[in-house]
């Protein structure tokens, strides 16, 4: 990031800039290598996973015994087969579209939950501020793991109570950078002009104050989704996650352990894919943090 | 600064209080109990099993229980666990130490590989090795950690045989080499996301003071430029960094939890796995009160790092 | 320790288990045979055991012992610890034998010990025997172990069976005796299990529940209490002074490696001498056999790999839905394929080296085509989207089994291909195992559970806590008949099999119940475990024992060839 980066877009804008694909932001964004690389393999795994399956000749659920534990580049499983002898690449791409899809419904859901309380602890400091900030700084005493762990061990899995459940231990930051956000706006000119023109408070968080605190928020988001699908994958792994047949790339290293030296690659593709993933989402990440809001360098 | 003090004890404290009732909360409402391993030996009846929880007072109001956790944990009771009758406390005691021999090893071999990282991406910026550095540590914060350790464990344990796959050490040899032999495996693997993290704070660190006047100073005055990095910028670079590491207990805990169980070490992360899957109550809440404790103290001492390092910030809470 | 037979005491134990949530039953004779080990042959050609105590084992332990009061809650893996520091009044042999430990011989009919039809009993206790802190072992502490687990604030394991003794009397130093409410043949086997505790440590504590004890029992058996190290490691020293065989080896160390497969590389690397217990996991059968200076053996245990059906499942209460559901298991498949040809496939609840045993059962056979048309015959119909249908109710159910078991899970997922192909839909739905051992498994809310367990008590081949109607813990009964199986032929012979004291009568009403049990399926069994159990060669003494719990039963005779 050179120095003229550092400057610029401090304020909040309070026009949105006449378009997206020459504002300085994209422009910058462009220049950040490393995210349009995350971008684009973001969009090609999303892609592969969607089509993908469709263009195989191998279900990712049909179990064909006889041809267990294939290494990959040695037949007509490109991959190679996993214990039971399923296709790998069909279970990778099925299990990207769960990974991707958790990692995103978890990601929407935990910021719907972390903006609302941000945006109302921040808007209403005093007594109802205090107390949700108090419980958010309780929810972080928590090491993430534990308190994953310990609510996954207790519940019954499903695609949808994974999902909830990541989201319920991962809002807790956003809520922070918002309710942030929020106190400093609040005192800015537009908004306290707001308040005396006598606009409802919900009008005045959603309409004049989150706009101007998108920034932040977008790239928290994009963090969030890494953060997610690692989470999915640790506690797949532990066999408390995604349960089979529905492929996750968690889950298929699930016992991957034991065959490490039999058949390392259940234990390396899966991992391969997780690593690609995240790491494409905290590039994209740190892109956007550069081009939205170019005072934080901090990883 | 007492007055500040105070101020954040009775804060820690509040915070202790709705941990508790959270941790406790969802512990308890969720299905299956401690007796359930007991329930899966076909061998004890139903008969047991009930009386069984009657004398451990499973079937009392969630309220009456948790009031009751309480006032014996403000006397200083940790209570006994279920499955080895045990003091909590003494529990997490005898498993702490292994869990901090393998945090404050790996913190360190982070903190000097980070350090020197940061400080060379600093001096050198926008050189090949900072772009490297860059990409590496975004690689690293996205490696899944128990992945790495099987990566490890396969490369240097199944692989080359350089490295033991798991344990503190070998039964019968409990000596000083043998006890290193079996920590470098998860050292590494735990130092590997703290590296990273270290080398970019520590960069940024450097770039920040290296444009303060004091350093343009040093330098006008002709000071060789090694000294100036090291003596002035390096020093005044560290002290933020030693709080970043207080509010860094929970990931490293998270961390270790995680590397625990890829090489069976034998820590609080294994405890908590298997106090888990047992349910045993009074150990999950007393692990889950400690690491509250640890989180909350490492912030303090943030706090108190960064206001002795920076009299300009305002200690108000 | 051979011979000391007798006829009465025929019974078996309770194994090994195989997973902390399993517990077995019964046991019995034949194992030798069974797999192709003979301890025997071995013994001859070794070496005499050294004169006084030497070297360390170091057993390899995939769940971690904690409870080491031998009356209180514990699972299998506990055993190895009580087995080693405690002593009962008698054990079984591997050929199903009792043998006379702390007692002077197994009471009997025969021999007067068994009196009044089963409801006096009396037993002579050995002279000699010392607690592990020099105190003389008496009758009052057998009296005193008896009282305690029926004293009402004692937190003890089981009940079953010692709710019926009543006034324990104390007739000598070394001479007890009392009575039973009713006759109840099994009790001799739950005794075979039952570990006698020192009454002047327990009675000083103000509650035995937390006493000191507990964290550092005391007791008779070959080796004493050393140190532990929570989470890692339990160590034992020779007990000098034992009454019995041994010890030989001056210290026992037992490891707790968390992971079967890291246990099995320590195996491997020689850091742990053998691995009991859940065994060596089935992938490294073939590598482990070629292991240089390893012995690695299957070893066959009580327990059963069942499929459990909910019997008030509208789907599964219908016998001709779990007959064509078990016509298309794929037995041959799972055994050899997914558990790499170890375990054996069974028919029958009882283990297969049990005396009580019937070999005679119908053998499955994986056949699609039967199962299709006994489905047809019962009038399940094939709707559209190829799942049968009867009166509205599609063919479907869920199968459940503990998250995490790798190798359950794929026996889930090759089931649901099979049963895919004769229109039946079967969901998994898999959950943590203290989710699935909760209210879920013991008030009967699942739909099937694929699991591991034995049917039997303790060591003897009852299985009426199993399959009696009034043991359903769903319509408040007190057993475990979870499958809530309810057959009056079958609790009349259950009830004969408990009230019979004579083992050839008793075998014919088990046979008989093996028969029922095969042709309602009440479970579906698939296989009898036979784990892989390893050991370092030059380890002398060890034998396993398909009437003992854990193979560590006899450690106190082992030793290392020099």
């Amino acid at each position: 990031m050179s120095n003229s980066e550092l400057i610029s877009t401090a304020e909040p804008r309070l026009a949105p800039p006449p378009s997206f694909w020459n504002s300085p932001g994209f422009r910058r964004f462009r220049r950040h290598k490393l995210a349009v690389f995350g971008a684009t393999a973001i969009v090609v795994m999303t892609l592969a996973c969607i089509i993908g399956p469709m263009l195989l000749p191998y279900n990712d659920t049909f179990i064909d015994i006889r041809q267990r534990f294939a290494p990959p580049f040695s037949g007509p499983h490109v991959l190679g087969t996993d214990p039971l002898g399923r296709d790998i690449l069909a279970r990778l791409l099925m299990a990207g579209r769960i990974s991707l899809a958790v990692g995103f419904s978890a990601m929407v859901i935990s910021m719907a939950i972390g903006i609302c309380v941000g945006m109302v602890a921040g808007f209403y400091e005093g007594v109802i501020g205090a107390t949700l900030m108090r419980f958010v700084d309780a929810m972080l005493c928590f090491p993430s793991i534990f308190l994953l762990l310990a609510i996954s061990a207790l519940i019954s899995p499903s695609v949808p109570s994974i999902v909830m459940l990541i989201a319920m231990t991962s809002w807790m930051e956003v809520a922070r950078v918002v309710e942030a956000q929020m106190r400093s706006l609040r005192t800015r000119d537009f908004a306290v002009a707001a308040v005396s023109m006598g606009s409802s408070n919900a009008r005045i968080m959603f309409r004049e104050l989150l706009p101007n605190a998108v920034a932040p928020i977008v790239v928290a988001a994009t963090l969030n989704v890494a953060h997610a699908i690692l989470a999915e994958s640790y506690i797949s792994f532990l066999g408390y996650g995604i349960q089979p047949p529905t492929p996750s790339w968690g889950n298929m290293l699930e016992g991957a352990q034991s065959y490490l030296t039999s058949a390392p690659w259940l234990a390396i593709l899966p991992g391969a894919a997780i690593t690609l993933a995240v790491t494409s989402f905290n590039f994209v990440g740190d892109g956007l943090r550069d081009a939205l809001d170019p005072r934080l360098d901090l990883p | 600064m007492s007055t500040f003090l105070v101020q954040r004890l009775m804060q820690a404290l509040v915070l202790l209080l709705i941990v508790s009732m959270i941790g406790f909360a969802i512990l308890h409402l969720a299905p299956g109990g401690p007796l359930s391993q007991f329930a899966a030996s076909g061998e004890m009846t139903q008969a047991d099993l009930d009386r069984i929880a009657e004398q451990l007072g499973l079937n009392r109001p969630l309220p009456v229980q948790y009031l009751e956790w309480l006032w014996r944990m403000l006397r200083g009771d940790w209570g006994l666990s279920y499955r080895d009758q045990q003091p909590v406390l003494h529990i997490i005691a005898s498993h702490i130490g292994a869990t901090l021999e393998l945090m404050l090893t790996s913190t360190l071999l982070a903190m000097l590989l980070g350090a020197w990282i940061g400080i060379l991406g600093a001096i050198k910026r926008y050189s090949l090795f900072d772009s490297l550095a860059t990409i590496g540590a975004m690689i690293a914060l996205s490696i899944p950690t128990f992945w790495f350790g099987l990566v490890v464990i396969y490369v240097f344990s199944v692989g080359l045989g350089w490295l033991p796959s798991g344990n503190r050490y070998t039964i019968g040899d409990g000596s000083f080499l043998n006890q290193i032999h079996h920590l470098i495996g998860p050292c590494i693997v735990l130092a590997l996301v703290s590296t990273a993290v270290w080398s970019r704070y520590m960069r940024s660190s450097m770039l920040e003071v290296v444009n303060q006047d004091y350093i343009r100073t040093a330098r006008a005055k002709g000071l060789p430029e090694r000294s100036v990095l090291l003596r002035h910028a390096f020093r005044n670079a560290l002290l933020p960094m030693i709080t970043i590491t207080g509010l860094h207990v929970p990931t490293l805990l998270s961390g270790a939890l995680v590397t625990e169980t890829v090489f069976t070490w034998p820590g609080m992360g294994r405890l908590f796995l298997d106090s888990i899957s047992y349910r045993d109550y009074p150990v999950v809440m007393g692990i889950l009160m400690f690491t509250a404790v640890l989180v909350l103290l490492g912030s303090l001492i943030a706090d108190l790092l960064y206001g002795i390092a920076d009299p300009r910030i305002a200690r108000n809470g | 320790m051979t011979k000391h037979s007798n006829e009465t005491g025929r019974s078996a134990f309770p194994m090994p288990a195989l997973h902390r949530r399993e517990v077995l039953a019964l046991g019995a004779g034949g194992l030798l045979a069974a797999s192709g080990f003979s301890a025997r042959a071995q013994t001859k050609a070794a070496p005499p055991p050294p004169a006084k105590p030497t070297g360390q084992v170091v057993v390899g332990l995939s769940q971690e012992p904690t409870a080491f009061n031998p009356l209180m809650p514990g699972i299998e893996v506990d055993e190895t610890v009580w087995m080693q520091v405690f002593n009962t009044m008698w054990l079984a042999d591997p050929q199903g034998n009792l043998m006379p430990d702390l007692a002077v011989e197994i009471p009997s009919e025969a021999n007067g010990g068994i009196s009044d039809g089963g409801l006096a009993w009396k037993v002579k206790l050995r002279p000699g025997v010392t607690w592990h802190d020099g105190t003389p072992f008496t009758a009052e502490d057998v009296k005193y172990t008896l009282e305690l687990i029926n004293a009402p604030g004692f937190k003890s394991r089981t009940r079953v069976g010692h709710a019926l003794v009543k006034d324990i009397k104390v007739t000598g130093p070394l001479e007890i005796a009392w009575r039973m409410e009713k006759a109840y043949a099994p009790y001799l086997a739950l005794l075979s299990n039952t570990y006698i505790v020192p009454k002047h440590l327990l009675e000083k504590a103000a509650d035995p529940n937390t006493a000191p004890f507990n964290g550092a029992p005391v007791g008779t058996g070959p080796f004493k209490w050393g140190t532990r190290q929570p989470g890692d490691n339990i160590t034992l020293v020779a007990n000098e002074k034992y009454h019995g065989k041994g010890p030989y080896l001056e210290k026992a160390v037992l490891k707790y490696v968390p992971d079967q497969t890291a246990l099995y590389a320590q195996f491997r690397t020689g850091q742990v001498d053998l691995i009991i217990g859940t065994g060596i996991p089935a992938n490294f059968y073939e590598e482990a056999k070629k292991l240089p200076g390893r012995k690695v053996v299957m070893i066959p245990n009580a327990s059963l790999e069942i499929l459990m059906p909910n019997l008030e499942n509208p789907v599964l209460a219908e016998k001709a839905v779990r007959q064509a559901l078990y016509a298309s298991i794929n037995k041959q498949a799972i055994i050899d394929i997914i558990y790499y040809g170890t375990h054996k496939p069974t028919e029958s609840f009882a283990p297969q080296e049990s005396w009580a045993y019937n070999p005679n059962l119908p053998k499955q056979q994986y056949d699609l085509a039967k199962a299709n048309k006994i489905l047809d015959e019962a009038g399940w119909k094939r709707s559209g989207s190829g799942v049968r249908m009867k009166n509205g109710v599609p063919l479907e159910f869920a199968v459940s089994t503990t998250t995490g078991a790798a190798l359950r899970e794929q026996c889930q997922q090759l089931m649901m291909q099979d049963w895919q192909q004769v229109g039946v839909k079967m969901t998994i739905n898999n959950m943590p195992a203290a989710v699935i051992w909760g209210d879920f498994y013991t008030r009967s809310k699942f739909q099937s559970l694929l699991v591991g367990t034995a049917f039997r008590t303790v060591i003897d081949p009852d299985p009426a806590s199993r399959f009696a109607s009034d043991a359903i813990p769903a319509k408040n009964g007190s057993g475990a008949n979870q499958m809530q199986w309810q057959n009056a032929e079958v609790d009349k012979l259950l009830k004969a099999g408990q009230e019979t004291f004579d083992q050839a009568k008793r075998k014919e009403i088990y046979w008989k119940l093996q028969e029922v049990a095969r042709e309602e399926l009440p479970i579906l069994p698939i296989f009898q475990y036979a784990p892989i159990e390893g050991y370092k060669e030059g380890l002398i003494g060890f034998e396993p024992n398909i009437n003992a719990r854990q193979n560590t039963w006899n450690m106190g005779v082992w030793y290392w060839a020099r």
